[in-house]
């Protein structure tokens, strides 16, 4: 847990899994675009990311793909939220839907 | 490089989402909690899956008189190491809309732990988040089940178990 909140900690590494959060999939040559930092630079945050377990990677050809794995934030949801937003989480994204669905008609 | 070969594409269509997870678990363990009607319910929104889990044959995901939420044919069955299989979203007209999409599960030991990754893809391109969102609370549901013997009981995680 330790090394999520590590990685979690630094502006940089939260941009990147933006980015995955957009859009799922991504090769390094992609996520260092518009970055203002090397290749090795970002490389090495990936890296950081990886190890936290919120990245994860599959090689396809040549090119390996980043994907956000967000399975470890939702395990410190379960542990320190979960309990809290019980009785009114799901009233609030009910709540939610209902506004968001009359929206759009 | 052109951009769009970048994003991943595979099966020859539309996108994919990875879920990984490591479980202090045996892999037959977590293989039985995958594909064990009961376990299943424990950390699926209360719902069993269904099937006799022999490579090409079909398994359904359902509260029968409730809800229907999948359905689909288990293309791959390789205990306790790896299921490939194909799914379609039933629990509403939207998700219906989607067709049919892949679910690979793969089970990795690592020390005295399991290192589960899920692959959903061959999904539409922008799929509805509907069809993939709900992977992570159903992965920490069944790490907290295999590591404590307990449900996990957060909003919405064992929603039609009382039906």
């Amino acid at each position: 847990m330790d090394e999520i909140f590590k990685a979690l900690a630094d502006p940089t590494r939260r941009e990147l899994l933006d980015r995955l959060f957009q859009r799922d999939g991504q090769s390094l040559s992609v996520l260092e675009e518009r970055l203002p930092m090397s290749r090795f630079g970002v490389m090495k945050h990936l890296k950081v990311l990886e190890e936290a377990g919120l990245v994860t990677t599959q090689k396809r050809g040549r090119e390996k793909l980043h994907f956000l794995n967000p399975v470890p934030i939702r395990l410190i949801h379960d542990r320190w939220v979960g309990k809290y937003a019980q009785p009114w989480a799901s009233a609030l994204s009910e709540l939610k839907k209902d506004i968001e669905s009359e929206e759009k008609r | 490089m052109n951009e769009e070969q970048a994003y991943a594409v595979v099966g020859g269509r539309g996108s994919m989402t990875v879920f990984e997870i490591y479980i202090k678990t045996t892999p037959e363990r977590l293989w039985e909690a995958i594909t064990s009607e009961e376990m299943r319910a424990r950390y699926s929104f209360g719902v069993g899956t269904v099937s006799d889990w022999t490579p090409g044959s079909e398994y359904k995901a359902e509260v029968p008189g409730v809800i229907e939420i999948a359905s689909g044919e288990n293309v791959e069955v390789d205990p306790p190491r790896r299921l490939v299989q194909s799914f379609t979203a039933l629990w509403s007209e939207d998700v219906k809309k989607e067709g049919t999409s892949r679910v690979t599960w793969e089970i990795e030991p690592v020390g005295s732990s399991c290192r589960l990754r899920v692959t959903h893809d061959q999904l539409g391109e922008d799929a509805n988040n509907e069809l993939y969102g709900g992977w992570p609370m159903i992965l920490s549901g069944l790490k907290t089940l295999l590591e404590t013997g307990e449900d996990l009981d957060t909003p919405g995680s064992l929603r039609y178990a009382s039906a």
